[in-house]
């Protein structure tokens, strides 16, 4: 058994290289992920849900982070609001459906009811000195960057999260998250530990090789290259991109449309990154022709060549806003070597499917890719069970965000287990 | 009107309150001559009736989808507060009198408001102690009312019972007013009628009611309290003779079964329970359809309240449309419903209520 406070975990943390993947333990050890829980899960700003999953009041969903339950509701006054999904009473669990609508929030067992804001209204049998009001739903703090909704388990959630959303929020209200609906989602469960799902996120160094659906839209070269591999085609297509990536930002930023990357991976307790970047062919969307999948654009755009604005959260989440679409991935872990990974399309939520939109069409190119991810990360989840495994080394042109994501995980863990000062990483 | 107010008696269940009980159940339908029957109703929930007897109900009869109102006395005593009792005479023509004879049975329901009316020994306490109690045809049941009260609570009360009927088979209550002066020597009864009946020839008082039937039972009477029901001309030859004879009519009581001859402050009171009775409570049938169980649901009452009245148990918990644990499917029907935050408008237009807080608009058929 590895002891949290033990020098194994925080040797492992210390002792860990920069620029080479994670010691096995990180990947395999239930220990490990327990800490995880601890220090990651129960103690940072996640990405859980969209506005449009709880549309209208008393629309509820349920989402269960490890050991904890929890509850997100739209109250009467359209606020959306987060609970422990735990009764007062006995602790039964209250809502059981992943996603219903409720008038109160009524625990099945002995109906103590309690409203959208918490409060236990309703609780038969309890007798003269009972108080009710000391009996109230526990909230979960919960926050909603233009439509994103984020919670946090802590009892004092990191401040930083303000200023993430003061630079996000001109980012992504374009797009009109709140005033969109869910055109499709999908649970897949990668099997694999939660940070090679994130890791396999942070770079595209494998797309060319196993995303020909995703690299119909994206650039080969838009998230980096290394420029003493290019000939002299790949090259030209490289300074073209960048001149495109340039004029682009110009003619967005020009228009009102915040478009320059922004980073702050692992110089933040809250670490994120966004930038809007262009797309090949039609440069529309990510679809398999590059045009919009649906004929209602999202928001008040110049143009329906908005590109694709990305945008990454730590420790669990990745966007794609597009000007007719976007897509959310919330990665939740469930064991060491499971991770849940919710993908979620949403479209104006005036477009209606089959007339604006064909969903095939609108899904296709994320569906594929987020298969042939989860069998990439499971390939790399095997492979770390066995003893030929070593940390290996990160691309230095295609790789710089996998490595901050290790450096923001080893730093929040340190901060968490280490007792020794966590020597600031640099952005 | 006297309405009486909900609370406890010493018996420990609640008294009547006409507000809230307003429809009556019918228990049973006893005939007592050959176009005479009685019609004993219940409350739909536990509870003693309160009334001076002598008095009367509004009912409202819903006849081929009209609604009726009638005034009638009732004949039971308020010393058997379980039940009230009407007695009515099939009247040639007659809507109610007839609808009632042929078509209404145990188990069905009649909106009632009440009681009204001060025609009763108890407004009127004879000095003397002495009372005479002289009634024409059915106007022997506000008669009937107070000597069987009497009777009940053993009162020696000197009361003589005069009715007049037109033939021996026609004397309501024969027996039992025969078993109660018999048991009660306070009771004195007798009987006038015009003729024999086919079977039966008459050896008492014959002919209509006069001054020397009146003497001759009653030779007291100026002495006495003197109380007269039945028909207008039956009351109009009573006060005659009375006049005649001398009698201070400031004893002499009335009481007409026919509305227009109610004194002017009876029939606003009528009047007003007539509109009362349309306006606020009507009734509706309330179809479980799983169940196969039909209620009676006032329009007053919650589904749920019928229901459980009716015996039937349904989940439910805080009673206020707060938990949603009566949740229901309603199958047809419209509801007026008041909750507290237990149900969404869309649940609503997908077709469910809360039956703890929902009160019927029309018949509703709930599968459940």
């Amino acid at each position: 058994m590895l002891d949290r406070t033990d020098t194994s975990l925080t040797s492992l943390l210390r002792r860990r290289r920069p620029g080479y993947s994670l010691e096995a333990p990180f990947y395999t050890s239930p220990e490990i992920f327990a800490a995880d829980m601890d220090a990651i899960f129960e103690r940072h700003w996640l990405f859980v849900a969209v506005e449009p999953d709880v549309p209208e009041p008393g629309d509820v969903m349920t989402v269960d982070i490890g050991r904890n339950a929890v509850l997100i509701v739209r109250d009467d006054d359209m606020q959306v609001r987060a609970f422990h999904n735990v009764c007062r009473h006995r602790g039964a669990r209250l809502v059981h459906e992943e996603k219903g609508t409720v008038g109160n929030l009524v625990c099945r067992y002995h109906t103590w009811t309690y409203n959208l804001e918490g409060s236990l209204i309703h609780a038969e049998h309890m007798g003269e000195g009972f108080d009710a009001s000391c009996h109230g739903l526990k909230p979960v703090h919960i926050r909603s960057l233009e439509g994103l909704i984020f919670i946090c388990l802590a009892d004092e959630p990191p401040a930083d999260f303000d200023e993430m959303a003061a630079v996000m929020g001109p980012y992504i209200a374009p797009h009109n998250i709140k005033n969109a609906k869910i055109a499709h989602q999908h649970d897949l469960i990668e099997p694999g530990n939660w940070k090679l799902t994130m890791e396999n996120n942070r770079e595209c160094y494998h797309c060319g090789a196993n995303h020909p659906e995703l690299t119909v839209p994206l650039f080969a070269y838009g998230f980096g290259f290394a420029p003493e591999d290019l000939d002299e085609t790949e090259r030209a297509q490289a300074e073209r991109y960048g001149c495109l990536v340039t004029d682009s930002h110009d003619d967005w930023e020009r228009a009102g449309i915040p478009s320059r990357m922004r980073e702050h991976l692992d110089d933040m307790v809250t670490g994120y990154r966004t930038e809007r970047l262009p797309l090949d062919g039609e440069g529309e969307s990510h679809t398999m022709d590059t045009k919009a999948a649906c004929r209602i654009p999202l928001g008040a755009f110049p143009s329906a060549k908005m590109g694709g604005l990305h945008f990454w959260t730590q420790p669990n989440s990745w966007h794609h806003f597009m000007g007719d679409h976007a897509v959310t991935f919330s990665a939740i872990p469930l064991d060491a070597e499971r991770t849940l990974v919710r993908t979620t399309w949403l479209v104006h939520k005036d477009a209606v499917e089959g007339v604006d939109y064909d969903l095939q069409n609108l899904i296709d190119v994320w569906m594929t890719t987020n298969v042939q991810d989860s069998e990439l990360v499971g390939f790399c989840q095997d492979g770390a069970r066995t003893a030929g495994y070593e940390p290996g080394p990160y691309s230095p042109y295609t790789e710089m965000l996998v490595d901050k994501f290790c450096n923001w995980y080893v730093q929040r863990m340190r901060a968490r287990f280490d007792p020794a000062p966590v020597a600031a990483v640099a952005a | 009107m006297d309405a009486a107010s909900p609370a406890p008696t010493s018996t420990g269940f609640y008294e009547w309150n006409p507000e809230e009980d307003d429809v009556l159940i019918c228990r049973a339908v006893r005939e007592e001559t050959h176009d005479v029957k009685s019609f004993i109703f219940a409350p739909r929930s536990q509870r003693r009736f309160a009334f001076t007897p002598g008095q009367f109900l509004t009912f409202e009869f819903e006849i081929e989808g009209e609604a009726i109102h009638r005034c009638y006395t009732i004949s039971s005593a308020p010393s058997r507060p379980d039940t009230v009792s009407i007695t009515v005479k099939r009247v040639p023509g007659g809507p109610v009198s007839n609808w009632l004879h042929d078509h209404f049975r145990p188990g069905q329901m009649l909106k009632a408001a009440g009681p009204m009316g001060d025609f009763s020994w108890t407004h009127h306490p004879s000095r003397t102690g002495k009372y005479l109690l002289i009634s024409g045809g059915s106007g022997i049941t506000p008669m009937m009312s107070m000597t069987r009260t009497a009777y009940d609570l053993a009162e020696i009360r000197d009361t003589i019972f005069l009715h007049a009927a037109r033939s021996p088979d026609d004397i309501v209550f024969d027996d039992e007013i025969a078993v109660m002066s018999r048991r009660n020597r306070s009771i004195r009864a007798a009987h006038i009628v015009e003729g024999d009946s086919p079977l039966q020839a008459w050896p008492g008082f014959r002919g209509r009611i006069s001054r020397a039937a009146i003497e001759a039972v009653a030779p007291d009477f100026r002495e006495r309290e003197i109380f007269v029901c039945g028909p207008s001309p039956f009351m109009a030859a009573v006060r005659a003779i009375l006049k005649e004879a001398g009698f201070d009519m400031s004893r002499h009581h009335e009481e007409s079964f026919n509305f227009e001859e109610l004194a002017p402050q009876e029939q606003a009171a009528v009047e007003e329970a007539a509109a009362a009775l349309e306006s606020e409570v009507r009734s509706w049938k309330i179809e479980f359809a799983k169940t196969k169980r039909v209620v009676e649901c006032p329009e007053t009452m919650t589904i749920l309240e019928a229901a459980r009245r009716a015996g039937m148990r349904l989940p439910s918990s805080c009673s206020k449309g707060m938990c949603g644990t009566c949740k229901s499917k309603k199958v047809s029907g419209t509801v007026e419903m008041h909750h507290q935050g237990g149900i969404r408008q869309r649940e609503v237009d997908a077709g469910m209520m809360l039956i703890c807080c929902s009160k019927p608009r029309s018949d509703v058929v709930v599968e459940r």
